[in-house]
């Protein structure tokens, strides 16, 4: 941050100036204008340059009302219908949309359920967010029950494409990134307008419409390959929940897919399959569990080793023999360096 | 799941103060000390918060931030009370809404907290996630996480803590073997889709941590619990090394790095030879290696100790034998 025109002023604090940004636009109806802004407001009017160039001090305003909405604080623009022109902007946080409705209230068993959904993220933007809330959410005064149980719940987020795609989702940007489709070589570059981004069976997808064929497409985000870069265009929030329908899809999915295998008796193979959700024993004793992928339930079962005996379907037996192969010669006396 | 008390960007810090505010104006008076509990601060950052609101305010009429236009507090109170009373407040009455962002997150952690007993009342958690949205400034981001569905176990579990009994199950480890075990719940702990209890293991007499899909056959006793979660030290790894781990050194591909973190080391050399990374993992024993090698097929190759290689090739061929692919 450069010092601006007034160097040698003191110092004002980054959150001192925010704050009395937020307390100035909160307190007026009518809106300030930047340059009202810029030459009165607490951390500003001490680098306004009266007649000068307060170019950097613009840039900082930017910024400022940029991580302000980033708080969920609603910062509006207004023009006034008598003027026009970019000097005449005006700028205000409407009271009514910045309170939390008075009606919204948590009890102490939302509070202590709250609590630990904050804690499920541990890293990221995600965590960040939810401290936030947290705090927010404190400022009602309500307090916690203690819990009976203690938890410490965890959902990573691991894949680097996700804060890329969740900014580019708030941000209704299209986004272009190379994705590598299990058994082809090369990647290939889609261009898409992200609809939602959703986690099942532990791992994330991302529900996307192609721009050019307008076909609905779901990814994987760890078969996203490099960056995801924004084109520069934005696109129009659709109406619809994508959210569940990409979750419901998914469901479909996996529930469509169904492998047999047998377990050994007693082994760990056996206990975890069995537990694993919509698994159902069959007449024979086989094991029918459902899948979302052929390439991940193929990896999930070569961890069993000899425990699991794929009956059906031939290609999940294939790549499971095939992985168990590649494994025994890879660890093979002979192939050691 | 290091939980290593925040630091607080700007925006963060702002975030505070804006409920902080509202939060002083709903109490009379209110020690630095109960306000520092409340917000799980340290009692210098609720201090430093109170003189910054209690110079702050508008640029009123004069657009010089006279007093009348400023914040204020009783200062005798909080230099020789260290209690916080408002005496003028500017702008702010009350709570503000979250984010967008923020509603998203916490609505998307208590999807995925649908498997808790505490949450098997949907509608009740239905009518919280709608009432996150309604609280939010803009609408939440498009995000969901699939709900777990309500675990048995884990309300078996919460009921031993509650009555203060043992449980028993069978357990079967990663070698493969069953035991019978005795344990005192103290915490149930999560990565993503797996599920974990740890307990004080009375056949072993020691903190041990249980896969829950590993766990059959659980049931309440009738024996009283010996340990409870403030009686022994938990740590906030899950996965906490031991003096008795094995090292072992590993080529992995770049891809998959992130999917062993949990086993590097932090202190591990990590060599870069084309499109691999060489580097050591660290493993209570070779069973549990040959079942993370063989879970990531191609990606993960043993390099070290020969024991270590031999004990994950013959689990491979063992496994290729049942399709009746011999050794070759």
């Amino acid at each position: 941050m450069s010092p601006g025109s007034a160097a040698g002023a003191p110092r004002v604090p980054v959150e001192e100036r925010l704050f009395s940004l937020v307390l100035a636009l909160l307190a007026t109806d009518t809106g300030l204008t930047k340059n009202e802004i810029l030459s009165t407001v607490q951390g500003y009017r001490q680098r306004y340059d009266h007649g000068g160039n307060n170019a950097n001090l613009e840039r900082q305003f930017e910024r400022d009302k940029d991580d302000i909405r980033d708080l969920g604080v609603p910062l509006e623009t207004v023009e006034s219908p008598a003027e026009s022109g970019n000097q005449n902007l005006r700028y205000r946080i409407p009271r009514g949309r910045y309170e939390l409705p008075s009606d919204i209230t948590f009890s102490a068993e939302e509070t202590a359920i709250l609590g630990l959904a904050a804690m499920v993220w541990r890293e990221g933007s995600l965590s960040t967010e939810s401290r936030r809330a947290l705090v927010k959410l404190r400022a009602l005064g309500g307090t916690s029950d203690e819990p009976v149980l203690g938890y410490a719940p965890t959902l990573r987020v691991r894949d680097s494409a996700f804060e890329p795609l969740r900014t580019a989702l708030d941000k209704h940007h299209v986004v272009r990134f190379a994705y590598l489709k299990p058994g082809e070589l090369e990647s290939r570059v889609r261009t898409v307008i992200p609809l939602a981004l959703v986690q099942h069976q532990g791992r994330w997808h991302l529900a996307a419409e192609e721009t050019g064929t307008g076909a609905q497409r779901t990814f994987l985000l760890r078969r996203i390959v490099g960056q995801v870069a924004a084109t520069g265009e934005i696109f129009d929030p659709r109406a619809d929940d994508a959210p569940t329908r990409a979750l419901r899809e998914l469901e479909q999915v996996w529930s469509s897919h169904t492998a047999v295998v047998e377990v050994e008796l007693e082994s760990d193979a056996a206990t975890r399959l069995l537990k694993r959700r919509g698994t159902v024993t069959a007449p024979s004793g086989a094991l029918e569990l459902h899948y979302s992928d052929l390439n991940i339930i193929a990896d999930e079962l070569a961890a069993f080793g000899p425990e699991v005996l794929v009956l059906s379907p031939a290609e999940l037996r294939d790549a499971v023999v095939s992985r168990l192969a590649l494994m025994a010669r890879n660890h093979r006396e002979d192939t050691r360096d | 799941m290091i939980r290593r008390p925040p630091t607080l960007q700007a925006t963060d810090k702002l975030a505070f103060l804006l409920s902080l505010v509202p939060w002083l104006i709903d109490r009379a008076q209110v020690s630095v000390a109960d306000t520092a509990k409340h917000f799980g601060m340290t009692e210098q950052q609720i201090r430093e918060a109170v003189m910054l609101i209690a110079v702050s305010g508008i640029p009123g009429e004069t657009q010089q931030y006279q007093d009348g236009d400023l914040f204020d507090i009783a200062w005798d109170r909080f230099e020789d009370d260290d209690e916080i009373v408002l005496t003028h407040l500017v702008a702010i009455d009350d709570s503000p809404r979250f984010s967008g962002r923020e509603a998203a997150a916490l609505i998307a952690g208590l999807q995925y907290l649908s498997a808790l007993p505490e949450n098997a009342d949907r509608g009740a958690i239905d009518s919280l996630m709608a009432k996150l949205a309604r609280g939010a400034s803009t609408r939440p981001s498009e995000m969901a996480v699939e709900a777990g569905e309500t675990d048995a176990a884990l309300a078996l579990i919460r009921e031993a803590v509650a009555t203060g009994v043992q449980v028993e199950f069978d357990y079967v480890n990663s070698r493969g073997d069953r035991e019978h075990r005795h344990a005192d719940p103290l915490r149930i702990e999560s990565v993503d889709t797996d599920w974990y209890l740890r307990a004080w293991c009375h056949l072993r007499g020691a903190v041990r941590i249980f896969r829950l899909d590993r766990v059959s056959a659980l049931t309440l006793t009738l024996l009283p619990i010996e340990f409870s979660a403030g009686d022994v030290p938990l740590p906030d790894e899950l996965f906490e090394g031991s003096a008795d781990d094995l090292f072992v050194t590993v080529e992995v591909t770049l891809a998959a790095v992130s999917l062993i973190a949990d086993y590097i080391p932090d202190d591990a050399e990590r060599i870069t030879v084309g499109d691999r990374v060489r580097t050591s993992v660290r493993v209570s024993h070779f069973h549990a290696l040959k079942r993370l090698v063989a879970g990531l097929p191609g990606m993960v190759t043993v390099v070290e100790p020969p024991e270590a290689r031999r004990t994950v090739a013959e689990w491979a061929a063992a496994g290729a034998a049942r399709y009746g692919i011999g050794p070759g």
